[in-house]
């Protein structure tokens, strides 16, 4: 009994919203469908370039500072011993496709140093962190050496050369104050480097590098692995590291092959990169935040009109609202046809946008990525970010259904008819 | 059938009381065809939207068929006008979006199959004369035949009771005619009782008694049979 009276109410409904929206106004209808498609195409390309510069920052800080895996000294100190056996022996192990040792500093650097009138002038000078690599290595575990927009990368035999970031470098192409940097190096310039214990290097800069990760990548110097094993003291620095990367290969689980590592006795602290994330970690948690109030903004845009173009309709049909309740249609039929027409309009929009987006958005940032001071940004749409959108859409449609339509129903019959 | 007991209703415009009914009392029988009739603002359309149930009065009882209507929810309402109230208004009271054939059978979708609900629309525009025009549109048929189609659309679920409210007061003297034929056939033929609103003293000749109103009031009442008695079953 009770299925057949809902069965038959739902009749009624069905059949007075597919009448309404059939032979209602197809301009209205149109119009009303591309504003919520729009809406939804709004909820899904505002996160998704937000996800898409999050997600570029990501792969921007994998691919140039800290690669996969990241393996630092144990606790009580400050270098890894036998660095190279360290490599040889994470290099066996399946999903890895490449390690590189590093040997850190930091170093006091000076450029145009001769021509200073005295000892203290500051002149073209600043602290930076400088990294001893393996040049051949570090290739397999970040793309600096892909980044080069001036002169040459490293080579492994190199003494007195240097590659620096752009950041450090300076001129036209950097995004930080002149006064932050080297003031316009070029590739042939002479640097001065002062390291920690005093050794004093000059080092001619064989290239410059752009990684776009202006955060930290753009402000390293490199010089090779057995150079700063000099300067720091080649007898007991010649294998030793700082930190060794791992890349990895696409589809490998970072964490069992951290597993894997400790299992094999590696000694030091191993860890993914996103426990590195740090301050980057915050910046991706304020653009989340950001999407989300956008996507809030967004949902209640749409909820607004929806509500207007379901109001207006009420308004319009209030007498003919009336005149269904006078002969007895019930309250809920007429309520439920004005939720399932919002529900067409919703899904319609939702259909459409859809479409825009996977057809028409995707494949052209896909082909014309956004190009940021951090990188080339795509849309990353994520399938929980259509899915909530989904969700929010349907949910404003229920609402802006519901109560214009639960509104008027409060009336009474006759007020509603003769406004009285 | 239907019983009317001091019926009161006050309508509360913010301090301004007005008192469109002040105790109208009154019965109808089976089978009657009845016209509620009075000057503007005597209070005939307020009654008959209380006793088709689409008001509430101040005070009073109601009673069709036995049944306290005004104890009712307004769900039980709803069910008791769709199966046991037919309602005819005034003005064109049809569905736009819906064809004739349509607008006749909405009262009848959440109850009967389709096949059962057409035919039986179909068999209701026969009556009203319409059976041709069911893929109109409403604003394709005169004002006349929009009413009939309003007629037949109040008799599909066969209501044990017809209310019009001056159902020919839009129309011109033909299509008058022929809907208050139509009622008085309905009438004879099928039993259906009618309540009907006029102000029209001419369609008094169609009915079988007349219950007049005055500010509120029933004033006098008179029967066809009688030929101009008054009061005999005012209660």
């Amino acid at each position: 009994m009770f299925v057949e009276s809902l069965a038959g109410n739902m009749k009624v409904a069905l059949f007075l919203a597919g009448k309404s929206i059939a032979r209602g106004n197809k301009w209205a209808l149109g119009l009303t469908i591309a504003v919520m498609s729009l809406s939804f195409v709004n909820l899904i390309f505002t996160s998704s370039i937000l996800s898409g510069v999050t997600t570029t920052m990501d792969e921007q800080l994998v691919d140039t500072t800290l690669a996969n895996i990241i393996i630092s000294p144990a606790e009580d100190r400050y270098y890894m011993e036998k660095a190279s056996q360290v490599e040889a022996r994470i290099r066996q192990v399946e999903g890895v496709a490449g390690v590189a040792a590093h040997l850190n500093s930091s170093a006091f650097i000076e450029h145009e140093w001769k021509e200073k009138q005295r000892q203290t002038d500051r002149g073209s000078s600043g602290t930076w962190e400088v990294i001893g690599i393996d040049p051949i290595q570090e290739a397999s575990v970040t793309v600096i050496h892909s980044s080069i927009i001036e002169g040459s990368y490293l080579s492994e035999h190199d003494r007195d050369e240097i590659v620096v970031g752009i950041e450090i470098a300076g001129g036209d192409g950097a995004q930080s104050s002149e006064f932050l940097t080297l003031g316009g190096v070029k590739v042939g310039d002479e640097l001065r480097l002062t390291y920690p214990n005093g050794v004093q290097r000059e080092y001619t800069v064989k290239g410059i590098f752009r990684a776009r990760e202006i955060m930290r990548a753009d402000h390293l110097a490199f010089v090779t692995r057995q150079e700063m094993a000099s300067v720091l003291g080649r007898d007991i620095f010649f294998d030793r590291a700082t930190e060794i990367l791992v890349s990895t290969l696409p589809g490998a689980d970072d964490g069992l092959l951290i597993e894997e590592f400790k299992a094999m006795g590696i000694a030091g602290e191993i860890r993914n990169w996103r426990e590195y994330g740090g301050a980057m970690r915050g910046t991706i948690a304020t653009f989340e935040i950001i999407a989300s109030l956008i996507g809030a903004i967004g949902l209640v845009v749409a909820a607004i009109v929806m509500f207007i173009v379901i109001y207006i309709a009420v308004l319009n049909r209030r007498r003919q609202i009336g005149i269904l309740r006078a002969i007895g249609i019930r309250k809920s039929n007429i309520i439920a046809s004005y939720l399932m027409q919002a529900l067409l309009y919703a899904s319609s929009g939702i259909g459409l946008g859809w479409l825009v987006v996977n057809f028409l958005m995707q494949p052209y940032f896909a082909y014309h990525p956004l190009d940021l001071p951090m990188g080339l940004v795509s849309l990353n749409v994520q399938l929980s970010t259509i899915w909530n959108s989904v969700a929010g859409l349907i949910a404003a449609a229920v609402l802006a259904g519901l109560i214009p339509a639960a509104a008027i129903m409060k009336q009474g019959i006759v007020k509603t008819i003769w406004g009285v | 059938m239907i019983v009317a007991q001091d019926l009161h209703k006050t309508y509360n415009h913010g301090s301004v009381f007005t008192h469109a009914l002040k105790g109208v009392s009154f019965e109808v029988e089976h089978g009657e065809f009845v016209a509620i009739m009075g000057r503007s603002g005597s209070g005939k359309s307020t009654l008959l939207h209380l006793l088709g149930l689409l008001d509430v009065p101040t005070s009073g009882g109601i009673y069709i068929k036995d049944t306290d209507v005004l104890r009712l929810s307004e769900e039980e309402k709803a069910r008791f006008r769709l199966e046991k109230l037919g309602y005819v208004f005034q003005e064109y009271s049809l569905l736009g979006e819906l064809t004739v054939l349509e607008n006749v059978c909405l009262p009848a979708l959440g109850s009967m199959k389709r096949r059962d609900y057409r035919k039986r629309a179909m068999e209701m525009l026969e009556v009203v004369g319409l059976g041709q025009r069911i893929d109109h549109y409403p604003d394709e048929v005169s004002g006349g035949e929009q009413q009939r189609v309003a007629i037949a659309r109040a008799l599909i679920n066969r209501p044990r009771i017809l209310f019009a409210d001056e159902p020919t007061a839009s129309l011109d003297g033909v299509s008058a005619r022929l809907v208050l034929d139509l009622f008085k056939k309905l009438n004879r033929e099928l039993g259906q009782t009618i309540v009907m609103v006029t102000h029209e003293p001419e369609d008094e000749k169609y009915v079988d008694r007349t219950i007049w109103l005055k500010d509120g009031l029933v004033e006098r009442e008179s029967n066809a049979m009688l030929a101009g008695c008054a009061g005999s079953r005012i209660t």
